[in-house]
Parts: C-alpha cells; structure tokens; sequence
C-alpha cells in the first residue's frame, strides 16, 4: 500500500511539475504549449460551461471566450492554488458575463422575460434520470447558484459577488433548485 | 421519502457527475484565430464580447454592418493594385467555407419540413452569402488579412444562427 502510494504521489508530483513547465512556457507566449494545455483542460471547461448555460452553442462560445482570455490572463496565475481551480475560478466569472451579454440579446430580439417556464433546451421529458438532465432544467439563476455551491464549491458569498446578486439571494436560489430537484426526484 | 434520503441522494448523483465533457466542434480554430489577430493587435481589448463567437451581437445589427462594410471591402477591392498570393491564408479561408457549406446543408435538411418564423428568411440567407462572397474576393486579393477571414467566419455564423432562429420554436430561444 505504501508502495503504491509512492507511486501515486511519484506520478502526481510528474504530472504536477508537467503542468508547471507548460505554464511556464504559455506564460512566455508558446502557443503550441497553450495548445497543449487547452486540449488538457478544454473538457473541464466545456462541462462547467455547459452546467451553467444549459445549451451546447453558448457553453461552445463560452468555452472559446475562456481560452480567448485566459490567455491575456494567465501571467495573473501566481501559483498560489491549483492551476485547475484558478482555471474554474476564470471559466465561472467569464461564463457568467457571456451568459449577461447573451441574455441582453435575446431579450432584446424576441423581448422574452426570463421565467420559470422559459428554459433554453429544457428538457421536455419527465423521466429524465440524470441528475444533469434535471439541472438544465433549473430556473437560469437558480440553475447558476446550484452549480456554483452544491458542485462547484464556491461560498454564497462569492456566488454574490459573480453574479451580482445579495448574499440571502443566493441562499433563496439554492434553496429553489433543491426544491424543486426534490420534487422531480420524487422526494416529495 | 425524507429529506434526509433526499440529501443523500442528491450528494451521490453530485460526486458520480462527469467533470469532463468534449465540445461536439473543434474550438480550437476560432480560439487560434482570435489568438493571432491579438498579436496582430497588441494593445489588448477590453471588451470580451469582441471576439471571433460574435454570436451576442444582434443579427440584425450585425448584418447592417457587415453589408456596409462589404460595401467598402467592394470599393476598396476594386481600387486596389494587382493581387499577392498567399495559398496558406486561402487555404484555410477555403477549408471555412467548406466547413461552413457542409454545417448550412446539414441544417437546411434537418429543419426541410419545419416551418420557417420569418418568410424573407431564405432572401436573407442568400444576401449573406453574397457578403460571403465579397469577403472572399477581398481576401483573394489581400490573403494576409486576419481581419477579414474573421468577417468570413462571423458571416458564416449569422447564416447558421439564422437557420437556428427561423426555425426554433419561440419557447427554447431562453
């Protein structure tokens, strides 16, 4: 057991300084090396950017916008946390924008109040089992805060200042969603 | 059931979640493009929106914008000296526009028998490829010009996105 925990930690600390030597060299402009690390990343941050969007095409957007900016900012990543954290921490905050500016637009186009019954590709069957089939179906901002706290671990109060929502307001959201995934779990 | 199994449940179906999905299309061109006109740029844009997706933009607005500026391109194409050629750029322009036929096709033939929100729309999608068009006669005669193939995509797009629109139904646009 020993030995194979050696091993892992062997492996981790590889797979660590890997991670640091390419970031290194994105941070001194190697656009193969940023290559390299979006096709590390690109699945981590299209998940996420789906789970709050709710739609292929806008988390496909989202998705680009992230790896558009992320490298401007990643001279920004000091090394203090996990470069995968920091990274869920950037695709959050630029997912959430993308989502505003959208949303302006296809208010604008189709003057569509954001509503319960409105949900951009919900999905129309009941018996959906998967606990990500449910959450597409969320309410966008309770959608939002549910992914931002149950799965992604941020605090009511960072979910706040991302979203531009109060503190209690976050709180009322979350409790929604779980509401509501009781009631089409069957919990209720 | 209680709460409590609820609770259970729910922490469950949050740890067995996929935290890693592959995008259906390749993303890493756009994303490569926009990297190398921010080189061509190097006084860095501070609104994010203003990237190869484009996609936020009102179509209509957009669409404006783009005959205007064919409009000029056009102008500008026929005023200029005789062409260089640059077989990378175009190629890659063509290789878009291949992407891009085959992406429209597979859409016209899926929406065939859904009706249409808008009656103009086909006029609409045939004017945009006359943009197209235009865009490709001024990339022919300037190849190097990261700003135009991204004006190709972006036209691209609004073709694509105004087949989606037509032919959503009004409830799945939020």
């Amino acid at each position: 057991m020993n030995t194979q925990g050696n091993v892992v930690s062997a492996e981790e600390a590889f797979a660590k300084k890997a991670e640091r030597d390419l970031i290194s060299a994105v941070k001194n402009g190697d656009k193969q090396a940023y290559k390299q690390l979006y096709e590390l990343h690109v699945g981590q941050v299209y998940s996420l950017c789906l789970r709050l969007t709710s739609d292929k095409g806008l988390a496909e957007d989202a998705t680009q916008e992230v790896f558009i900016q992320l490298w401007r900012k990643i001279a920004n990543f000091n090394g203090e946390s996990k470069f995968s954290t920091w990274l869920h921490s950037v695709t959050s905050n630029i997912t959430i924008s993308y989502m505003r500016r959208q949303k302006g637009w296809f208010q604008r186009m189709f003057n569509i109040e954001d509503s319960e019954a409105m949900h951009y590709e919900a999905s129309a069957s009941t018996d959906a089992v998967d606990l990500d089939s449910y959450i597409s179906r969320l309410p966008e901002r309770a959608r939002i805060v549910f992914v931002l706290h149950a799965i992604e671990g941020y605090r009511h109060e960072d979910i706040a200042q991302m979203t531009n929502m109060a503190v209690g307001s976050s709180k009322a959201q979350f409790h929604r969603a779980k509401q509501l995934l009781q009631e089409w779990m069957g919990y209720e | 059931m209680s709460n409590q199994d609820f609770e259970r449940q729910l922490a469950s179906q949050i740890a067995q979640l996929d935290k890693q999905k592959q995008p259906e299309r390749d993303l890493w061109q756009g994303i490569e493009l926009s990297l190398a006109k921010d080189q061509a740029e190097p006084q860095p844009r501070k609104q994010a929106g203003n990237t190869v997706i484009l996609r936020q933009t009102s179509t209509w607005v957009a669409m404006a914008a783009t005959f205007a500026f064919v409009g000029v391109l056009s102008w500008f194409t026929l005023n200029q000296p005789a062409p260089q050629s640059s077989p990378d750029m175009m190629d890659v322009a063509m290789t878009l526009s291949q992407q891009h036929e085959a992406q429209k096709q597979a859409l016209l033939v899926r929406f065939e028998d859904q009706p249409a929100l808008t009656q103009n729309w086909q006029q609409q999608l045939a004017e945009l490829d006359e943009a197209a068009k235009a865009i490709k006669a001024a990339l022919a005669q300037d190849p190097n010009n990261i700003a135009l193939l991204k004006m190709l995509q972006h036209v691209h797009q609004q073709q694509i996105d105004l087949i989606e629109t037509v032919h959503a139904p009004k409830w799945q646009q939020i």
